[in-house]
């Protein structure tokens, strides 16, 4: 669900987030118009603003865990995590977390990736919200989704900046519900 | 304004009241010239006072405590140093948050650099608490759009760490964060990257330093500031 439809219509913070979001033509492939966070971690209120929105959401859901995917998942999880008083918990890319670790294959347009998890990091019964900066088809939030229920974890919903049209109407995925903040820019004239 | 690098190993507490407090270094915060430059009387001044060591910021030891170490990753003979379960101790993530931003808030730091990807981890919480902007210093390919680049060397090759070409502008104060500093080659790539768009980079700054690698020394005249030294 997006927060404009969810209590936030006509929140002046949305606006922001969104018009600080830049969009790179054909990255990292022809015909893909990339969403780019990264201007928006350069303006320190929009970028505050986000944070602020997600805290306010998870603050009294009395979730104790923040698991963000790697690597843009890192920029925002952390921050929501401190406010909240909940542990952040890396999603990796293979071979990168050291010792023990659990690991869930998903399906890419072209092959597989893998995602991996400490073991021990999630207890189970344990309330988890996953973030990452946006959600396409939702492949890898799906995957982190399965890894954490694998542990007995509970993901209370999955939260991302930016939901690409795919997503749209859903309100769901894997069973559990999606909170985004914007759709993605587009600009205008363009191929 | 002074502040406190200590040299605690991940083992030491300070609990026992015969307690050998480890060395200090004392390093000035507005330090800029190295004490071989100072005249004689220069040098008396610039000396922080030690007429008794001061306490270790008694959050230090429970977040070297939080930091485990895997034998061997990623590969034989090296100790790994994970921060992983620092970020599971709200209460010592939280302070190693805070430890750096009482040292850096007030100072007009406008950017705050992190290096991927731990780097991303510590660096937008404390952006975000001293009003500062987030860049990302990425591994190649990775950032869209036009980015400048520089190269670096491993013990075996190279690597290159990207960062995008207008996110910062010349004449910004900076840090640069990670979680680690070990050879200090990373970090000096990321010192490069910053000075040639003309950023002035005012500290490196790491959760932990393994001194045996040397990365301080060869940082040369950049400061750097850790909370833990592991040996």
């Amino acid at each position: 669900m997006f927060a404009a439809e969810n209590g936030l219509k006509g929140d002046p913070r949305l606006q922001a987030i969104s018009d600080a979001i830049r969009v790179v033509p054909h990255f990292p492939k022809q015909g893909i118009m990339f969403q780019d966070i990264t201007t928006l971690l350069l303006d320190h209120k929009a970028f505050k603003h986000t944070i602020d929105i997600f805290v306010d959401r998870y603050r009294d859901m009395d979730i104790s865990v923040i698991a963000g995917v790697e690597a843009r998942g890192f920029m925002f999880g952390p921050s929501i995590a401190l406010a909240i008083g909940a542990k952040f918990v890396p999603l990796r890319k293979p071979k990168k977390l050291p010792g023990e670790v659990i690991s869930e294959a998903y399906e890419l347009e072209y092959g597989t990736d893998c995602l991996e998890m400490h073991v021990g990091a999630v207890p189970p019964g344990e309330r988890v919200i996953v973030i990452d900066d946006l959600v396409a088809t939702g492949g890898t939030l799906s995957a982190a989704i399965r890894l954490l229920e694998r542990v007995g974890a509970q993901v209370v919903e999955c939260a991302c900046v930016i939901g690409l049209p795919e997503v749209k109407g859903q309100r769901r995925l894997n069973g559990k519900p999606l909170y985004i903040l914007v759709e993605p820019r587009e600009i205008d004239g363009c191929c | 304004m002074l502040s406190l690098t200590t040299l605690c190993s991940p083992n030491e507490t300070a609990a026992s009241s015969s307690y050998q407090p480890p060395v200090f270094r004392l390093r000035s915060y507005n330090q800029t010239l190295p004490p071989t430059l100072c005249s004689a009387s220069d040098s008396v001044a610039n000396q922080p006072k030690m007429s008794s060591p001061d306490e270790q910021d008694p959050r230090i030891s429970k977040i070297s405590s939080a930091i485990r170490v895997i034998p061997n990753f990623p590969k034989p003979g090296i100790m790994f140093q994970d921060i992983t379960t620092l970020l599971l101790d709200t209460k010592a993530f939280r302070d190693t948050i805070d430890l750096f931003v009482e040292r850096y808030r007030g100072k007009d730091i406008s950017v705050v650099a992190g290096i991927e990807a731990r780097g991303f981890i510590f660096g937008p919480p404390i952006a975000l608490a001293i009003g500062a902007k987030f860049v990302p210093m990425r591994k190649p390919n990775k950032l869209p759009g036009e980015v400048i680049s520089e190269e670096y060397s491993l013990e075996y090759g190279t690597d290159k760490i990207e960062m995008h070409v207008g996110a910062v502008q010349a004449g910004e104060r900076s840090l640069i964060i990670d979680d680690l500093i070990a050879t200090g080659g990373t970090l000096c790539a990321a010192i490069r990257l910053l000075e040639r768009v003309g950023v002035h980079v005012v500290e490196c700054a790491c959760v932990i330093e393994l001194p045996e690698l040397k990365g301080r020394e060869r940082l040369g005249d950049k400061p750097l500031f850790v909370l833990v030294s592991s040996t």
